[in-house]
């Protein structure tokens, strides 16, 4: 009987394996047709941390809650989206390029891993996830957005019907001011610096950077978002990006100060991409 | 562990290795999985810290000459979520854990699995589902 659960376990796992091999293969493929710039890193990216969230993954998926003022409360503890991690090319649709300019495509093609503001415990910026949840509180002149790692940071987004501040210094997150239309919040953000990687492998952004969120929560476990960039200064026109998280249940945030113990950049020796490219 | 047993963790492993990203680093940046071996040793040190646990491991070689190697975990807090607690692993444990090493040549490794001194066999990834324990 356990040696046919074992044998079963095997045939699984080489199931597994095959159809992840096969999608990995055909990503990789796409990445060398002729384009310019490379699909470069498998969607699952995360490794061990996004593992260790499956089992948290809440299970029922009623209709999402409303708040007090009859909006939909978007407030929880959501778990990060692949796509926006290695490259943010997977989060395109089906087929789509990033449409990056000459120089973006040769400083992300040229980028060290060591050099990852990352990889280094700086903040993440908007769009890239680290493979860490993120906590949503919703009031109604205030959505705030407590982020665990790759360094404990926050964002504020002001729902007051206040504009963007003129002349803002570049900052990690800019400045949201968000709306709703309906049952979407759409967030509105500029005054970014051009320091953070948009992923891994360094994709680039300038200063120019203007970015659109739209956040719906279709029901109550999961929290669907849709990024539109806009960066003048790196890209040929602004593109979306495609996203989802689902929603963490009997989990909390948890500590986490990436400088603690930060021995790995002086042993990072490569891209973050992988060798073949 | 059985040898059936051995072929799931060799099988996953071998998908692992394709897998190109850390949490915090890019893994194919810093460590070779094509060369993953096993490091068998006994526990010298352990560091519960982000951004990732590490514990430190003597080797003997055939020679009897004795060399510590640094073994990188996952965070702390993924792995709490996965299962393990930071007493698991305690100085003067022997160990013996699958790890892919350092590019540059460092005493430095990725820990994949760990067999506790108690016959458990860790896993940091695969196991998730189970609490990380086999």
């Amino acid at each position: 009987m356990r040696e046919d659960r074992v044998c079963s376990s095997v045939r699984s796992a080489l199931f597994v394996v095959a159809v992840l091999t096969f999608s990995a293969a055909l990503a990789f493929g796409q990445g060398q047709q002729g384009q310019p710039e490379p699909a470069g890193v498998n969607p699952a990216g995360g490794g061990v941390p996004m593992r260790s969230l499956e089992r948290l993954k809440a299970k029922s998926a009623g209709p999402a809650p409303r708040a007090a003022d009859g909006k939909p409360d978007l407030s929880g503890l959501w778990g990060p989206e692949p796509r926006f991690m290695g490259d943010i090319s997977n989060a395109l649709k089906p087929g789509e390029k990033l449409p990056l300019q000459p120089w973006a495509v040769k400083v992300s093609r040229e980028r060290l891993s060591k050099d990852d503001p990352e990889a280094n415990c700086l903040p993440a910026g908007i769009p890239r996830q680290t493979p860490f949840p993120f906590k949503i509180i919703q009031t109604p002149k205030l959505v705030v957005i407590l982020i665990e790692g790759n360094m404990h940071t926050y964002r504020q987004v002001f729902v007051d019907g206040s504009t963007h501040p003129k002349d803002l210094d570049p900052t990690w997150f800019g400045d949201s001011r968000g709306k709703w239309e309906g049952d979407t919040l759409v967030v509105d953000t500029i005054g970014f610096n051009d320091k953070f990687w948009f992923d891994g492998i360094g994709h680039p952004h300038t200063e120019k950077l203007h970015i659109v969120e739209r956040y719906r929560r279709p029901d109550a476990a999961h929290l669907d978002y849709e990024v539109t960039i806009d960066d003048p200064g790196a890209y040929t026109r602004p593109f979306t990006m495609y996203g989802q998280s689902p929603l963490l249940q009997n989990a909390e945030i948890m500590e986490y100060f990436c400088n603690e113990n930060n021995q790995d950049v002086a042993h990072v020796i490569g891209k973050g991409r992988p060798a073949k490219e | 562990m059985t040898i059936k047993n051995s072929a799931v963790v060799g099988i996953l492993g071998l998908f692992f290795a394709v897998l190109p990203a850390l949490a915090h680093h890019a893994f194919v940046a810093q460590y070779d999985a094509s060369k993953s071996t096993t490091l068998s040793g006994v526990v010298t040190k352990v560091e519960w810290t982000n951004p990732h646990a590490r514990f430190y491991v003597d080797v003997k070689d055939k020679s009897g000459a004795v060399t510590n190697w640094n073994l990188e975990l996952a965070s702390p807090n993924a792995l709490r979520r996965l299962g393990w607690t930071r007493d698991i692993l305690k100085v003067g444990d022997q160990v013996s854990v699958f790890v892919a090493p350092a590019k540059d040549g460092a005493k430095m490794a990725n820990a994949r699995t760990v067999t506790l001194a108690d016959g458990r066999k860790m896993v940091a990834g695969v196991a998730a589902e189970q609490g990380g324990v086999q």
